[in-house]
């Protein structure tokens, strides 16, 4: 073996064995007995309820016209016919089961605080985007509790929790819903200051890209394992779910932050492939809840009571989704 | 790592630590390595404190002492004995004993290093379970800062490099630990644990010295000293004959065949484990992984064992099995190399 390669099958080995340990430290059970996708797997089994009724029902309808944006299922049976007689591929598609149709309550919340530890994120004396993280993560954290939603945080101090790390916690802890929070930085727009939240999707906007391998920077994953997440992703059912949280949250984020920073902009839910987005196996955001290169901003997040009014409109946003799911 | 206190890189050793069942081994990143025998013990009364002068007693000094001592062994088949305050304590000090050895106090000192700026790797049995790292892992608080529990003959196939198409057999005294290296932290379809092992043929050899001098006076101490110096399997390279009381008085006793009887013990399911994992490598790297065997571990100098182990693989095409020359320590150098390896920001989540 070249001594490179034993290089990279070192570092890897040394993450795995760490990542073994840090399951053990949890109590977790060893992999193969562990519950993986709990939402994926209820996924599979309504939508294959679904998908027999609908077969049979309507099938002259299925063929009649072209559809606009097929499910999932849909999209890798065609994929794997593209290569067959143009009459066969047809008989698979059909018009998109609205998710709504599922019944899913929100039970379990994973609350996510972005960085930590040696990781500041976005930086200025005084004012660290870890620590704004945690503080509305903890915030956020209480409200759910009092609520009765079942809370799970990927990190309760300042630590650095890989984002590999973070969506393994959740991922374990067979959550409901992932919530990351994280604070934006626009160096060259320090005038502007406003809120957004981002859903898991390809996009063609550079700055998002910029944004996206900024926040992924500490990820662990190697190219093999993009290459197995990826596989998967952008077809799975769960995008519509975590769009629908996205645009809640985003909603309650502005409608409850205006009132208190009127120059707030609304820049609205997005698409974006920030690791800890990939790597998730239920809906999941990722919410940029204010601006720390813009001067009044950064005033507004060294106030408790401005925080407090973030962690309440991330709640609420979480309640609407889970009011809309009951 | 606890708190938010950050160690500088010189206050900071890493040590790999091969806690056996019986002997453990220490290598630390000064360059200081120590072997000592996993036994502990403590004076049986007042009049045993008063001579030996010392309220514990730790390896081969233990052993030669043990009249006059509560002796504990701690470990058995590798993992910590559960339930007992009293061997909880002995791994305990016996940990605290091999820190000390590499120049580990408890508050650093003078050329000293802290327990609190320690970072370990263990090695265990590779069919150690979470609840035994768990119970290994609560044992260790407060000794070291940091801990990682690792298979033995991973920490093994790290230390030598050896991490991809590799089969170590590491025979130790409490388990024999397979484990087929594929490039990644091995799985536990990827290794097996079997507790015919060095502890079994001293139990066996004693049996059959007993069956045939049942007059001679014979203690499982002696019979694993006689075992280290002599063990072999297949043709006998010298006969083996050895001292013993019978009737009070030292007597030579021929061991040969008792001997090569109780080595052989280890043949059958050893051999039968490697074929199998042998047979669970995709086919395009079976021959790689065959030709890839490495025998760690005290029981690796078992004299005949390499040359039976390649018969045995002849049935599947033939092997190489390499023998550790120093075995001793070959499973806490490697412990040392994955602790040196392993960033600080995983270090930091590993407090123990």
């Amino acid at each position: 073996m070249k001594a490179g390669h034993i290089d990279r099958v070192k570092r890897r080995a040394v993450r795995q064995a760490v990542a073994e340990n840090l399951e053990t430290i949890r109590g977790l059970p060893p992999r193969g007995v562990r519950p993986k996708v709990r939402l994926g797997r209820i996924w599979l089994r309504r939508v294959s309820l679904l998908v027999v009724p609908l077969t049979l029902a309507g099938s002259t309808f299925l063929l009649s016209k072209p559809v606009v944006e097929p499910m999932f299922v849909v999209q890798r049976a065609v994929a794997r016919k593209a290569g067959a007689s143009p009459t066969q591929p047809q008989l698979m598609q059909y018009e998109k089961v609205d998710p709504a149709a599922l019944v899913l309550s929100v039970h379990r919340v994973v609350i996510d605080a972005g960085h930590g530890g040696t990781d500041p994120g976005a930086a200025l004396p005084g004012l660290s985007e870890k620590a704004v993280t945690l503080d509305i993560a903890t915030r956020l954290r209480s409200l759910l509790e009092k609520s009765g939603f079942e809370v799970i945080t990927t990190r309760a101090d300042d630590h650095l929790i890989p984002l590999r790390e973070r969506a393994h916690i959740a991922n374990a802890s067979a959550s409901d819903i992932f919530v990351s929070i994280h604070v934006n930085s626009i160096v060259n727009h320090t005038n502007e200051h406003g809120v957004e939240t981002y859903f898991l999707g390809p996009t063609r906007d550079a700055s998002l890209t910029k944004l996206a391998a900024e926040e992924n920077r500490e990820s662990g994953y190697s190219l093999a394992d993009m290459r197995k997440l990826l596989d998967g992703i952008y077809a799975d059912a769960r995008r519509d779910e975590s769009q629908r949280l996205a645009g809640n949250i985003q909603s309650q984020l502005y409608g409850g932050l205006r009132n208190a920073d009127p120059g707030l902009q609304n820049w609205g839910v997005k698409r974006a492939p920030f690791l800890v987005l990939v790597a998730t196996e239920m809906p999941a955001i990722l919410a940029e809840v204010g601006c720390i290169s813009n001067e009044k901003e950064v005033a507004m997040l060294h106030k408790s009571e401005y925080r407090d009014r973030i962690a309440r409109a991330l709640f609420d946003g979480i309640r609407a989704y889970a009011v809309e799911k009951r | 790592m606890k708190g938010s206190k950050k160690m500088a890189d010189s206050e900071v050793l890493h040590v790999g630590i091969d806690l056996g069942t019986s002997r453990s081994a220490i290598s630390a990143s000064n360059g200081e390595r120590f072997v000592v025998d996993s036994f502990v013990g403590w004076p049986v009364d007042m009049v045993a404190k008063k001579v030996l002068k010392r309220n514990v007693m730790i390896g081969h000094e233990a052993v030669s002492n043990r009249t006059m001592l509560d002796l504990h062994r701690p470990l058995e088949r590798g993992l910590l004995k559960e339930g007992s305050d009293k061997d909880v304590e002995a791994v305990r000090e016996l940990l605290r004993h091999l820190l000390r050895l590499v120049g580990v106090e408890t508050d650093g000192g003078e050329g000293k290093v802290a327990m609190s700026n320690v970072r370990a790797v263990v090695g265990v049995p590779a069919a150690a379970l979470r609840t035994n790292k768990q119970y290994l892992r609560n044992t260790m608080k407060g000794i070291v800062d940091s801990l990682m529990i690792v298979s033995e003959p991973f920490a093994v196939a790290y230390g030598l490099d050896a991490l991809l198409h590799t089969l170590i057999i590491d025979i130790g005294a409490g388990t024999t630990d397979f484990c087929v290296m594929k490039g990644r932290y091995p799985t536990e379809d990827d290794q097996r644990t079997l507790t015919i092992a060095g502890d079994s043929i001293d139990i066996h050899l004693l049996k059959l010295i007993q069956d045939r001098y049942p007059q001679a006076n014979v203690t499982i101490f002696m019979v694993r000293d006689w075992k280290e110096k002599f063990s072999f399997v297949g043709t006998a390279p010298d006969k083996v004959v050895v001292t013993a009381p019978v009737a009070g008085v030292p007597t030579p006793l021929d061991i040969t065949s008792e001997l090569r009887a109780s080595c052989e013990t280890l043949l059958p399911p050893t051999i039968e484990t490697m074929l199998d994992l042998l047979s669970r490598v995709e086919p395009e790297f079976q021959e790689r992984v065959r030709n890839n065997i490495i025998l760690s571990g005290g029981g690796g100098l078992i004299r005949g064992l390499p040359e039976a182990l390649q018969d045995a693989l002849k049935q599947v095409g033939g092997g190489k099995v390499t023998y550790m020359h120093d075995p001793v320590f070959v499973g806490s150098d490697g412990g040392l190399a994955l602790a040196l390896d392993a960033p600080d920001t995983d270090w930091e989540k590993l407090s123990a």
